[in-house]
């Protein structure tokens, strides 16, 4: 029986996210959220492998109380039991503490055999979190795959999509995978599954029921990095529209400059 | 933690084979620059003695100081023997950052010795800044898609940690160092602690078309692309102008156009002679990806923000201009 | 044969390419050469490239009115055009002449919050008019699958799209219109008020009357509130029979479906491959999928919607449903919908030639209907690939084939849509639901409708085009060129 576990997110839909010309801030009001793309394809690796190989699935996120909703969504197409790692210190935290938090919080139900996350978050986009996780969980990591080959002996076969080719590799477990989308699309919840999700316990901890949570590397106490500014993409003086009347007369002019820059 | 006691700055030298990987050589001349403002020494980190040709692309880009990592364990790539080693030597020599080409391995070990090593680690940054009032690096880039610039720190711990894409500086060596120091080290990782093994690597058939990195024309789709079919047009543009196509997040993320043509700061960058963009609304992170001679956009809205950064701009419907530069172009060539 | 009209028509002479010439100016003319070749046909090449002489890039009214005037003062053709997405040959010039093309008045002119109407000009794309509407907190119902035809084409089309099962079809939405009649009189049909008893509806016979009495020139559209929140649903079986028969079961529970869509496994693997995103279940727990329904529920939010939800899973259990796949997050609408969308244009990439049909038949005859072009396809030796809208019987069926000739090819798909028609007529069905009659189905029609009905038809068009000049040799006119 593999004990598995998947880390999820709940992010903002980026596309609708507006920054206020006035004040610089983020408009994340009426924002709706969704589970992080990427986060999906590890939920239906992590999936796939406990009906191959059998085994419990326990899907973990950071956030807000308003995240349980991704947990439940991960309940809905088969994780077993969701757990919410919430509260306001862990707030304003960067990868090096998130990971730590949830690490420790993950200690509370494990230990686990394998552990599946998305490869990038599109709203943070470090794509650091799973090597992160992977270091806190002191396991071993296999990056980009594509297919899992076997998991016998206490070692995972699996296949990887690089740059220039295919690699395989074998790795002990426990071990930390993250996903290529191709392979791994999500699955649909079944009715009966999502209905019962709804009203699915989910477990929250908070600072103060983590054992052994060393709260000084939780939230931003615990972060690496700030973020003292962000401010609007700084454009550069606009280019020349051309309009020569008709399309092709427009077209043509085009042409003739760049013939006259020498790029065609 | 005293800032003050981590000094110099590394950068990480990977190699492809025998070869010394492009991104090395864009991180050394950039840290290069960064160091003549801070006043600390740029030192290169190799695994493994370099053949004389690729030293040489090493010493030319300006390093102070060569760190060789000798001992088993770094026959080839390994995340835990890899992440231990920078620890290791972190400790022992104390830099204040550390720059890794973010590659499929960079970005899998560099995390993993941050945390190693209890420092903040930033990605992807597309500019570098030195803040003299503070000490620190801002590390800067494009984040929530786009719609923001954002400046990142490592305010208090160190070594600052990095890795930033293939393709984001420049390759523009200053010219070597009279006097180069080259420190051996030996580190030695038992394969027993090593928990991932490599069993059999199959190279892909290399697809020419994948390959945009260096296309000197580079015809990029965007979200405005209504249907698949339509590509086929941009394709003809593309070949007609001797180049290729590439694409933005949308049209790899409805599965149009594979990764490998997703041009910005989370794709591919390029360098192209001409660039030329139809229906691509202009958000920084696909536009950071684009250092062209010449930037033409074509856009139906006269206020999408792409037009900010083109040389050349035309309003009106995308499959309607490239039917006319196709027949324009061909006109020219009969 | 009555509708046969023997006509001949004059030449664009350069004289009259000036006068037109001065009416739309340089940039919006294209004559001779320099037609661009797509207005020769539309989405169907197959039913043959027909020439225009000149094309007119209309931008109002007074514009339309001109170049009809100049055109019946000198009998010259005119066809109106959209977008070109049509799938019969119905903004096709069969004779030549002018290609009078809206696609320049897309213009959404103004939005009255009081009495949830939008004025519009005609060239508006579908889609930028469901978006539009959707910032303004309003929806246009009508959703067919082409969303970047003109709603001026819809409204000629009288197209219907996946929600009619709940909403109807455009012609329920259209409040009033202004129309360029062929002489190049202007008249306004409808007001914006919800009821009418004022004499025949020429609104309504404008409507999927494809440019044969008149040219629409804007619109004024009925909206409704966007509905707050929407579930999608597949339900997967086992045989095709099961799944249609399901169809009356779900409408009959109450639940009030803004759609119902079928679609069989064949058109699921060839959409998978298209877009490289398998969404719709092939097979459940080891049993092969046959076909699927996909059905929309609407309403104020999830919670309020959980009953319908909960009767949802209970008919479909009894109907002989492999299982419900519950569609509910942004994400998984996008993926499944943009997989439906994509039907057509999977069709395409993947066929050599296609003929295709859009009949409409009691809902009860679907899965009879199905069985019998299937194996009239199979018979002749044409696949047969469909799609449709369960819900209100419409069907869209393709007659594909790779390997014959050209000739062979339409020798074969008109033996299976002869017979096709035929059963459809049988079964009490219409020849078109919403791609329309142009001239590639005029013979079924006059087969479906009968000789009386048929010729009803060819006298209202001459009412209103005396002439014959406006979209001639469409829906219900035959025309023979005198020597």
């Amino acid at each position: 029986m593999l004990k598995i576990l998947v880390c999820v997110k709940q992010i903002p839909d980026v596309d609708l996210v507006k920054m206020d010309p006035e004040t610089g801030n983020l408009v994340r009001d009426g924002v709706p959220s969704l589970m992080n793309p990427l986060d999906t394809n590890a939920l239906e690796a992590a999936l796939q492998i406990k009906e191959r190989f059998g085994g419990t699935l326990t899907a973990i996120t950071m956030g807000p109380p308003a995240a349980a909703e991704v947990l439940r969504e991960s309940i809905s197409v088969g994780a077993d039991e969701g757990v919410l790692v919430s509260g306001r210190a862990f707030g304003g935290a960067d990868t090096l503490s998130t990971s730590y938090s949830i690490a420790k919080a993950a200690e509370m139900s494990g230990p686990y055999d394998l552990i599946f996350a998305g490869k990038e978050t599109l709203d943070g986009a470090t794509g650091q979190m799973a090597s992160q996780l992977a270091e806190r969980f002191d396991c071993s990591q296999i990056s980009c795959c594509t297919e899992i080959e076997s998991i016998e002996n206490g070692v995972v076969r699996a296949k990887r999509q690089l740059d220039s080719g295919v690699q395989t590799v074998e790795a002990k477990l426990p071990c930390l995978i993250t996903v290529e989308k191709a392979g791994f699309i999500p699955r649909l919840p079944r009715l009966n599954s999502w209905l019962q999700s709804k009203n699915a316990p989910i477990t929250v901890l908070d600072e103060n029921s983590i054992a052994g949570l060393d709260t000084q590397l939780i939230g931003v106490p615990g972060s690496g990095t700030i973020v003292p500014k962000i401010y609007p993409p700084q454009l550069p003086e606009p280019g020349q529209i051309l309009n020569e009347g008709s399309m092709n007369a427009t077209v043509n002019k085009l042409v003739e400059l760049l013939e006259e820059r020498g790029v065609l | 933690m005293n800032k003050n006691q981590y000094r110099d700055m590394w950068v990480y030298i990977e190699k492809e084979g025998e070869k010394v990987a492009q991104v090395s050589l864009e991180l050394c001349c950039e840290i290069r620059k960064l160091c003549n403002e801070t006043g600390e020494k740029l030192c290169a980190v190799s695994f493994g003695s370099l053949p004389e040709g690729e030293l040489d692309k090493i010493l030319e880009c300006g390093i102070d100081r060569l760190i060789i990592v000798d001992g088993s364990g770094y026959e080839q790539f390994n995340i835990d023997s890899y992440a231990n080693a920078f620890t290791v030597l972190s400790r022992k020599y104390m830099p204040s950052a550390i720059f890794v080409g973010g590659t499929v391995d960079g970005r899998d070990f560099a995390p993993r010795f941050a945390v190693q090593l209890n420092t903040g680690c930033t990605s992807d940054a597309m500019e570098l800044v030195y803040n003299r009032d503070s000490g620190d690096i801002e590390f800067i880039e494009p984040a929530v898609g786009g719609k923001i610039m954002a400046v990142i720190t490592v305010p208090v711990l160190r070594p600052q940690v990095g890795t930033i894409r293939p393709g984001t500086f420049k390759y523009a060596p200053a010219g070597r160092k009279e006097n180069v120091e080259t420190v051996h080290e030996v580190i030695d990782f038992p394969t027993e602690k090593k928990r991932c093994r490599v069993v059999s690597f199959t190279p892909d058939y290399k697809d020419p078309e994948l390959d945009i990195a260096d296309c000197d024309v580079v015809v990029c789709v965007g979200n405005g692309l209504k249907n698949k079919e339509d590509l086929e047009r941009y394709r003809r543009l593309a070949k007609l102008l001797g180049g290729k196509i590439g694409c933005t997040r949308p049209l790899f993320d409805r599965g149009i156009l594979p990764y490998q043509l997703q041009v910005g700061q989370s794709g591919v960058m390029i360098k192209p002679k001409l660039y030329i963009g139809f229906g691509i609304s202009g958000a920084v992170n696909h536009t950071a990806g684009v250092d062209a001679d010449v930037f033409v956009a074509v856009n139906s809205d006269p206020d999408a923000q792409i037009f900010a950064y083109a040389d050349y701009g035309i309003v009106g419907d995308m499959n309607k201009v490239c039917d006319t530069m196709i027949a324009a172009l061909e006109a020219k060539k009969a | 044969m009555e509708g046969k009209i023997t006509k001949t028509y004059n030449k664009v002479s350069p004289e009259i390419l000036e006068q037109l010439r001065s009416v739309v100016g340089d940039r919006r003319i294209q004559f001779g050469e320099a037609v661009n070749p797509v207005y020769s046909h539309d989405e169907m090449p197959i039913y043959g490239k027909y020439f225009p002489e000149v094309v007119c890039e209309a931008e109002s009214t007074e514009e339309v009115a001109a170049i009809m005037k100049i055109c019946s003062e000198n009998n010259i053709p005119v066809t109106p055009r959209g977008a070109g997405t049509g799938l019969v040959g119905g903004c096709v010039p069969l004779y030549g002449g002018v290609v009078l093309s809206t696609s320049r008045m897309n213009k959404i002119l103004s939005y009255d919050m009081n009495n949830l109407v939008v004025h519009i000009q005609p060239g508006v794309l579908l889609c930028d008019l469901a978006a539009d509407a959707i910032a303004h907190g309003l929806m246009y119902p009508p959703d067919p699958g082409e969303k970047t035809a003109t709603v001026g084409g819809n409204v000629s089309t009288n197209a219907g799209g996946m929600r009619a099962v709940k909403y109807g079809v455009t012609r329920d939405y259209v409040l009033a219109m202004t129309v360029v009649l062929p002489s190049g009189e202007v008249i306004k049909l409808g007001k914006t008020v919800c009821k009418t008893s004022s004499g025949y509806s020429l609104l309504h016979l404008m409507i999927g009357s494809e440019g044969t009495l008149g040219i629409i020139t804007e619109l004024t559209l009925k909206l409704i509130p966007k509905p707050a929140y929407d579930i999608s649903f597949i339900v997967p079986f086992k045989t095709v029979e099961e799944c249609i028969a399901a169809v009356p079961e779900i409408k009959l529970a109450n639940l009030d479906p803004q759609s119902i869509e079928f679609f069989d496994a064949d058109i699921v693997e060839m959409s998978s491959r298209f877009t490289g995103e398998p969404i719709f279940p092939v097979n459940m727990d080891g049993t092969a999928v046959a076909a699927s329904l996909l059905v929309t529920l609407v309403g104020d939010s999830q919670e309020a919607l959980m009953p319908q939800i909960r009767q949802l899973g209970q008919v479909a259990a009894g109907a002989g449903a492999m299982d419900v796949l519950v569609v509910d997050t942004a994400e998984r609408k996008k993926a499944v919908w943009a997989a439906r969308s994509s039907f057509l244009t999977a069709i395409e990439a993947q066929t050599r030639f296609l003929d295709e049909m859009d009949v409409v038949v009691p809902v009860d005859k679907i899965a009879k209907f199905l069985i019998f072009v299937r194996s009239a396809g199979a018979e002749t030796g044409i696949t047969i690939r469909n799609f449709g809208h369960a819900g209100d019987g419409n069907l869209h069926i393709y007659a594909c084939a790779d390997d014959p000739d050209e000739a062979e090819f339409h020798r074969r798909a008109k033996i299976v849509m002869d017979k096709s028609y035929a059963k459809c007529t049988e079964f009490q069905g219409q020849v078109s639901g919403e791609h329309a009659i142009g001239h590639a189905k005029k013979e079924y029609l006059r087969e479906s409708v009968g000789d009386t009905v048929f010729n009803l038809m060819v006298q209202i068009k001459k009412v209103f085009d005396p002439l014959m000049i406006l979209n001639p040799g469409k829906v219900c006119t035959n025309l023979e060129e005198a020597e």
